[in-house]
């Protein structure tokens, strides 16, 4: 009897000894970090910047891209809680980051920023979006600015150009419906907000932030006059089917719609096709709808890469950020995808997204904060939703933000 | 005789499965029970809110919803890939070379739910091949609840094959005896299926059409790569507002609710059926 407990006992202790962990593990000293992400999609490019690295500071990364948003979002919330970190991550600005902050999981990146900016690398117009009770965490990962990309072909058949006013903009719908050419692409999944936060930042900016943090409600008249514009827009025919499910890289390629909203990353799905800046496809800055603005609002979004408080590695992975801002690396990553990138230095080869990225950090733009980062999770849910149903069925405008400020309501009674 | 030794150490032959089964099944489903009744966003501790979650579950019009394509799903697979899979396994059991006759029928059921409905995405969105086919312009995977029975019928393509299968191996099991004596007697046709074969039938039909009961009842791969349960919520069913509640929205806590409603209702139609079946 006596054997069979000490047996059992032992049995245990190993079993607890292997799954608890080193709490008092000694720190790794790492040649090799992870890094993963929710941009599956782009691995190759995160490889590229592995072996830049390397060869740089010594330091390589190895990428874990995930292509499902929400399960990538869970794995890393579960990774806090075990060993199995990640040295490096991206996420999301706005709640996302404050929630995990809150939480004392990711380190601290003043220095970095401090530094950065004091050598030009980063703007200072970026802090904010990374600045949590006076602290900087993460780095810019990536920036984009949103506006139109065209087909230039289409467009040039029907003498058409670039529109400076919204009126403009509608003129340019009218012809090409005229000429049996859908103007605007849009989906029923997903990207289904782009043009309620365009619609929103172009007709009243204020009213976008105060719906971002719960000061104004989705039922407001503001609102209902944009998703009554947006409505007539569609009713106009000048949007393709929501429910079709083509890439909409190809759409804008073979014409199906003459016109593209999307952040200026979507550059990398037009090079992948082939398509060349300038001939094939152009981008413009998308005009307000309200005409008395002062300036014109550009939606724009800023993607984190983070690190760990209790990463294997801090000292490491600090270095990586570091070195992710530099004017090296930055020329890299933005020139690999055709991006725009956060670093001032970097030169953009694509003449349009080079002007619009020169004028939006001369401060000619009202930058607006993509609804995905402004919207905390449980509002975004229910809105996406809201907005999928509003594209097939535009008529059911009212009872979508209705229940859109239901959820509001209920985040926001215990987040204010 | 029982052996000594095997007497001694039964209890340590079960004890390595019991435990995998207690920590991998009973331990997250007690620890979802309890999510249920919190709220919970995934990094912050879990507050408790009691019954709040399931008040706010049964309040929310979108449950109605789940709950009613769920339905559809059940009773669609009742009538589709089962009952399909029995006629086309008692059309092709007396065939000569009937085997062959099933193999078509067999080969979309090595696919994973998702790869399915990767493949039908594209027959069945707007631009689609169907439409392009059938020279139509049907919204399929849109409007309710012709997107369930557009995805019901993507899930009857896959799972034909298996019932049918399963149906032939019960059909083989059948004893000779009792056909050819009905035979004899001029029974043939519906009346020879009908009075003969499908009772000898029924404890294979119990089980098949207890394993689509229960696949039915959790239908989400299909669903979430075709539609996300959408457009707006028209096409969810239970297990995927389970899914985009916890995973998507951060609410485990709401998610766990919609877990544990499931699981009881899962439960609950599988226990009357089967009850109903060994009676």
């Amino acid at each position: 009897m006596f054997r069979s407990r000490v047996a059992t006992l032992g049995v245990a202790a190993l079993v607890l000894a292997a799954c608890g962990g080193n709490g008092t593990a000694t720190q790794q000293k790492k040649s090799e970090l992870t890094l993963y992400n929710d941009k599956g999609a782009w691995t190759k490019f995160f490889d590229e910047m592995g072996a830049l690295s390397k060869q740089q500071i010594g330091l390589g990364m190895k990428p874990t891209g995930y292509t499902d948003s929400a399960q990538y979002q869970a794995f890393i919330k579960a990774s806090f809680r075990t060993n199995v970190k990640p040295d490096l991550f991206t996420w999301q600005t706005g709640g996302m980051l404050e929630e995990i902050v809150k939480q004392k999981q990711v380190a601290e990146t003043t220095a970095v920023w401090q530094e950065a900016i004091k050598a030009g690398d980063l703007s200072q117009d970026l802090a904010p979006y990374y600045t949590i009770g006076g602290k900087q965490y993460c780095v810019p990962m990536n920036v984009a600015y949103w506006g139109m990309f065209y087909n230039k072909k289409v467009f040039d058949k029907y003498r058409l150009a670039p529109p400076q006013t919204w009126d403009e903009l509608i003129k340019v719908a009218d012809t090409l419906k005229r000429n049996g050419v859908k103007a605007f692409y849009h989906t029923s999944v997903l990207f289904s907000f782009v043009w309620f936060e365009q619609l929103m930042a172009g007709t009243d900016p204020d009213l976008y932030d105060r719906l971002a943090t719960g000061k104004a409600k989705y039922t407001d008249p503001g609102v209902v006059q944009v998703m009554e514009r947006w409505k007539s827009m569609i009713d106009a025919g000048y949007f393709i089917n929501p429910g079709d499910k083509t890439d909409p890289g190809d759409v804008l390629k073979n014409g199906k719609a003459a016109m593209v909203s999307f952040g200026t990353w979507f550059n990398t799905s037009m090079t992948q096709r082939n398509m060349k800046a300038g001939a094939d496809y152009g981008f413009f800055v998308i005009p307000n709808v309200n005409a008395a603005l002062p300036k014109t609002s550009m939606i724009f979004e800023s993607g984190p890469l983070c690190s760990l408080t209790k990463a294997a590695d801090p000292d490491a992975s600090m270095k990586y950020l570091k070195w992710w801002t530099t004017a090296e690396a930055q020329e890299k990553w933005a020139t690999s995808r055709g991006d725009v990138s956060a670093n001032p230095k970097v030169t953009i080869q694509d003449e349009a997204l080079g002007a619009v990225t020169k004028d939006a950090g001369g401060g000619k733009y009202r930058l607006v904060n993509r609804y995905f980062e402004a919207t905390p999770p449980p509002v975004l849910t229910a809105a996406l939703d809201g907005f999928g149903k509003f594209v097939t069925e535009p008529g059911s405008y009212k009872e979508v933000l209705e229940t859109i400020q239901k959820a509001a309501d209920e985040y926001w009674s215990t987040h204010q | 005789m029982r052996s000594p030794v095997l007497g001694r150490f039964r209890h340590g032959y079960v004890a390595p499965a019991a435990v995998l089964v207690a920590v991998l099944l009973y331990a997250p489903f007690v620890w979802t029970a309890y999510l249920s009744l919190t709220r919970y966003d995934g990094l912050e501790p879990p507050s408790w809110v009691g019954l709040d979650n399931f008040g706010k579950l049964f309040a929310d019009p979108a449950l109605l919803t789940s709950v009613r394509n769920t339905l559809i799903w059940v009773l669609g697979t009742m009538v589709l890939p089962v009952g399909l899979g029995l006629l086309v396994a008692v059309l092709s059991y007396d065939l000569k070379g009937g085997a062959w006759y099933r193999v078509p029928f067999m080969l979309p059921y090595a696919l994973s739910g998702a790869g399915l409905a990767m493949v039908w995405s594209p027959v069945l969105s707007h631009d689609g091949i169907a439409n392009l086919l059938l020279g139509v312009d049907t919204a399929f995977l849109q409007e309710a609840p012709q997107n369930t029975v557009a995805m019901l019928l993507v899930w009857t393509w896959q799972q034909l094959g298996v019932n049918t299968l399963l149906f032939v191996v019960g059909l083989q099991s059948i004893p000779k005896e009792p056909i050819e004596a009905a035979r004899l007697d001029g029974a043939a046709g519906w009346r020879l299926f009908r009075h003969v074969i499908w009772p000898l039938l029924r404890p294979l039909t119990a089980v098949v059409v207890g394993l689509a009961l229960v696949a039915s009842l959790k239908t989400f791969d299909i669903v979430w790569v075709l539609t996300q349960g959408g457009p707006g919520r028209n096409s969810e069913t239970l297990a995927v507002t389970m899914y985009k509640e916890t995973f998507v929205a951060s609410q485990y806590g709401y998610g766990s609710a919609v877990a544990v409603l499931l699981t009881v209702v899962t439960g609950l139609a599988s226990y009357l059926y089967l009850r109903r079946q060994v009676r």
